[in-house]
């Protein structure tokens, strides 16, 4: 028998006045010392699932049905005393956000040795023995230091593995990582993802890593699990489950890929609707509304599991991918899904935004003067231009200021030096009142719609607010105005009288697009606009982007910590690090090959959804983590974490510097090539 | 800390400045002056002059203001206009009950309100929660004056449980008398534990949501384990901000209990002084209330800062 046999579990959650089926009859198992990957959108059940596993689940949630045996012994039969034995001693856990997941108030070394104590029985000095060296473990830097530190005194890396220590404590047999690393930066998200591998293989343990990114779990799982309205529509090995997909939802997956587009320089695909609701789900396949291969079957009836020859277990009457397809079948996928559609491609004019030496410092205070001791320097003198309907990309770890040039470009923060041209004024030099009238030339775009929404405000009043601010034309001009921008981002006119969270994540970035082209600005700055939404949902946003962009001539600056977004949209990529432009040039030419050993670091840590590329992968990518900004390294900011720095790199600073004739810079003594 | 100590500390001296600026303009701005209202209606104008300049109320309000401020800084503040005495003395007379009285039933609140805050969140929309939800709706509404009356009415009056025996005067009668204290005590309790464990009760279910809760029952935590050893220490840092900031209210409810239960105490010292137009001794307990409450947000900041390792005041 496996180490964790799952059976026909199934998971209501109750609400107020209904009952949702959040996982709907799944089994599967997990041998002992093997990595399984669940992933699935928000909302597929993968959470719960895992939450059902550790009987974890939210208050009123009725307890699951079905069996869940972890070496024989089914863990849903056991009382609550019982269970709590198995918890943090058995299983671990770790959950998203190390940072909330962690009691503020208690030291790590305390909450690690807390688990030792309560499964071994131990003493206090014991315990804290075993925390320290659990620490050490995980790779955590001077353990003894760290294990009398509060959560709040951590980087989100040394976070997570303070939180990865409080599961191991007791060197469970299974560890559940639940989007382990969605918090993180990238190059972070490697090195714990790294970690949580091999403590795999030294306490011999088995992973559950579920997750939404298909990049994550490539190179990862030994097998998937994908799921989908609650059910498990495929599963297999990851390397065929990624070769060769056999459900048309995973297709799908795989289709919204911004790195797919931005390889074939096509649309990308979006999967149209929304999952079902699973307070009441059809009896039929739970897929078939959003589906482009469906048939009338799909629609009768709920479609049984199916094993082919190799293995591979789907649940679909009409299987994509190479094994068994007749030819009926594939009529309809040639005439209604492989139409690709090619990018549209606009024009890129003259030079709209110039920013040139931008500076931003955040003074420290200190003492009863408040005296200034010192400076956080969040930008260091940036420049760059955005040309008319171009994009142009900015991508970085957080801390990098990638968002702090958002703001000075967008009027929230003041400029400590430099200028920012657009159209031939500089808007750092502008008085407050003239440059509130040209904040409707440039218009941010949020990551977080629904924060950044009044809840109490229709969406036609949010939508029309910067027309009122602005004095756009009378009360039925700008009436007018809404329903054509409702229009041009794909929103009915009848969603106008609703409120922000009437909407779904993808309609509400919707709708804050809207409000940033009301104005009709010539430039948005767009933070991590699709950050919070599910590849399928954010696939939607990114093409109508693109879109409104050819048609309105609209050009963006397009900030994002994921890579492969940022080159799916971008002309042009500016990589950042800790305040300073490290490389700027043509997407595809930073891309493929970059001159800066942080960019060169920054790829080679991106999770790609392809399992063979994943396995292959020999650069360790960025190691160690963010230096403060409070005192930056001298000379070349990345020389502390830079494989190929010298001497020469701590004493003087590298000035950017043109590498061949397409417009790539970069700011290295000694780059990558020349 | 000490540059935010020292800040804190000015800051406060300049707000008890404005205090005691505005508190002596407004007593000044009454009809007629003060002497007209010590004196009466049928007093002389011979008779007015003759008070106002005995107590120097004839010199610029400025001028009043600066021998004012000048004996504060000394230690006096002032003398009664109509009992003679000074207003110093006349403090350290009352202020020991009063202080006995606001202590002791802020110990009670807190020891009671924490637990049945806590009882509340962890049932939850059960019987027990929505009763107890009923009782200190009923007890926060209801003015303290009359909850103070009905409980003198029916224990003192109607049931003769407690004698009504001597008024307290002092603190020695005050500790010496608890069966005297009961119920001016419970009647500020009652109140106050309404508010408070309606407070503790949304700050433990504030903290039962947080993510850490899951890590802790994750890690094998038993429930009570993981209410006492993580809820509950999180749930307490609001309540003690809470505690620093009802100071002052606390000292308003002291004064009508204080009137109700014959309790000559700071409260009813002020009370008695205002209706006689005794304007110094309002001034010198009104600028002490002030202390009390300037004081109580300075508490209230350090032991928020003791609680949570991620709040530092600078």
């Amino acid at each position: 028998m496996a180490l964790l046999e799952v059976q026909n579990l199934h998971t209501q959650i109750k609400l107020k006045r209904s009952v949702v089926q959040a996982v709907d009859g799944i089994s599967f198992s997990v041998e002992a010392g093997e990595t399984i990957g669940i992933v699935g959108e928000s909302g597929c059940g993968k959470t719960m699932t895992a939450m059902s596993i550790m009987r974890l689940l939210p208050n009123g949630g009725s307890s699951p049905e079905g069996s869940i045996f972890l070496d024989g012994r089914d863990l849903l039969q056991l009382d609550e005393e019982e269970m709590a034995g198995v918890r943090g001693n058995e299983i671990g856990m770790i959950f998203q956000d190390p940072m909330t997941s962690l009691n503020p108030t208690m030291t790590i070394g305390r909450q690690i040795s807390e688990s030792v104590r309560i499964h071994r029985g131990t003493g206090k000095k014991e315990a804290h023995e075993r925390a320290v060296e659990v620490l050490q473990l995980v790779g955590m830097p001077s353990p003894m230091q760290r294990a009398q530190d509060y959560p709040h005194q951590l980087s989100g890396g040394m976070r997570q593995r303070a939180m990865i220590a409080i599961a191991l404590a007791n060197e469970p047999k299974l560890l559940i990582a639940d989007e382990p690393t969605t918090a993180l930066d990238v190059t972070v998200q490697k090195q714990i993802l790294e970690l949580i591998d091999s403590l795999r293989e030294r306490l011999g343990m088995a992973v559950i890593l579920v997750t939404h990114d298909l990049g994550v779990i490539a190179g990862r799982a030994d097998r998937v699990n994908v799921m989908y309205a609650g059910r498990i529509v495929e599963t297999t090995q990851t390397e065929r489950l990624y070769a060769n997909p056999r459900h048309p939802y995973t297709e799908a997956l795989f289709d919204s890929l911004p790195e797919r587009g931005a390889e074939s320089g096509t649309r990308l695909y979006s999967i149209p609707g929304l999952p079902p609701d699973l307070t009441d789900p059809p009896k039929v396949c739970r897929f078939s509304p959003r589906c482009r291969y469906a048939q009338d079957d799909c629609r009768a009836q709920d479609p049984p599991y199916r094993v082919d020859e190799v293995g591979h277990e789907f649940a679909c009457f009409h299987p994509v991918g190479a094994a068994e397809r007749s030819g009926e079948d594939l009529k309809v996928t040639l005439s209604e899904a492989t139409s690709r559609q090619e990018l549209p491609a606009g024009e890129i004019g003259d030079v709209l935004l110039e920013v040139s030496d931008l500076v931003k410092d955040y003074p420290i205070t200190k003492g009863l003067l408040r005296r200034q001791i010192g400076t956080v320097s969040a930008v260091a003198g940036v420049s760059f231009t955005i040309r008319r309907g171009e994009t142009v990309g900015l991508v970085g770890e957080s801390g990098c200021g990638k968002t702090t040039v958002a703001k000075l470009i967008v009027g929230l923060e003041d400029t400590t030096s430099g200028a920012m041209k657009l159209s031939g004024a500089d808007l750092a030099a502008l008085k407050a009142r003239d440059r509130r009238k040209r904040s409707k030339d440039v218009q941010l775009m949020f990551q977080d719609s629904y924060a950044a929404m009044d809840p109490r405000m229709r969406v036609r009043t949010v939508v029309r607010e910067p027309l009122d601010i602005q004095k756009v034309g009378d009360k039925a001009a700008r009436e007018a105005r809404i329903r054509e921008l409702f229009d041009q981002v794909g929103l009915p006119a009848s969603a106008l009288e609703r409120y922000p969270h009437e909407f779904s994540g993808g309609q509400r970035q919707r709708v804050g697009f809207a409000r940033a082209l009301a104005p009709a600005p010539k430039l948005i700055v767009a933070d991590e606009p699709v950050s919070a939404l599910d590849v399928s949902i954010q696939s939607q946003v990114l093409n109508l982007m693109k879109d409104l962009q050819t048609e309105l001539g609209l050009s963006y600056l397009f900030i994002s910590h994921d890579l492969s977004v940022v080159r799916y949209l971008s002309d042009r990529i500016g990589v950042m690090y800790l305040g300073k432009l490290v490389e700027i040039g043509p997407a595809e030419a930073v891309y493929s090959r970059p001159i800066h050993h942080y960019t060169r670091g920054l790829l080679d840590t991106i999770p790609v959804a392809d399992p063979e590329v994943e396995k292959a992968k020999a650069s360790a990518g960025v190691a160690g983590e963010l230096p403060s900004a409070i005192d930056p390294p001298s000379g070349c900011r990345f020389r502390t974490r830079c494989p190929a720095a010298q001497e020469l790199c701590a004493q003087v600073e590298p000035p950017l510097a043109p590498f061949g004739s397409d417009g790539h810079e970069a700011a290295c003594h000694f780059p990558i090539w020349k | 800390m000490t540059a935010y100590l020292i800040r804190r500390t000015l800051q406060s001296i300049a707000t008890l400045f404005i205090v005691s600026l505005a508190t002596f303009g407004l007593l000044h701005l009454m009809p007629n002056g003060v002497v007209r209202g010590m004196l009466g209606q049928r007093a002389t104008p011979q008779q007015i002059a003759y008070v106002t300049h005995k107590l120097g109320l004839d010199k610029h309000i400025w001028d009043q203001y600066w021998i004012w401020i000048k004996n504060l800084l000394h230690g006096d503040l002032g003398t009664s206009y109509i009992r003679n005495q000074s207003v110093d003395n006349l403090v350290k007379e009352t202020l020991g009950q009063s202080a006995y009285l606001v202590g002791l039933a802020l110990l009670l609140t807190i020891v009671l309100a924490v637990p049945i805050g806590v009882l509340q969140a962890t049932r939850r929309n059960t019987v027990t929660d929505y009763t107890i939800t009923t009782l200190s709706f009923i007890g926060y509404a209801v003015p303290v004056f009359f909850i103070g009356v009905i409980l003198r009415d029916i224990f003192q009056v109607k049931l003769h449980w407690i004698p009504t025996a001597n008024q307290i005067d002092s603190f020695s009668s005050a500790f010496g008398q608890p069966e005297q204290m009961v119920l001016p005590v419970g009647t500020l309790v009652i109140g106050l534990v309404a508010g408070y464990s309606r407070y503790m009760r949304s700050a433990m279910l504030d903290e039962l949501t947080q993510d850490y809760v899951r890590t802790a029952i994750a890690k094998g935590a038993t429930k009570r384990r993981v209410l006492y050893r993580h809820v509950l220490r999180n749930a307490l840092i609001p309540m003690a901000t809470l505690v620093g900031l009802s100071l002052p209210g606390l000292v308003g409810g002291a004064l009508l209990v204080e009137q109700i239960f014959n309790i000559q105490g700071i409260g009813l010292l002020t009370i008695n002084a205002a209706q006689q137009n005794d304007f110094v001794v309002v001034l010198g307990t009104t600028m002490l209330t002030a202390l009390v409450t300037v004081l109580g947000s300075l508490v209230a900041d350090i032991s928020y800062a003791a609680l949570d390792p991620r709040v530092r005041l600078t």
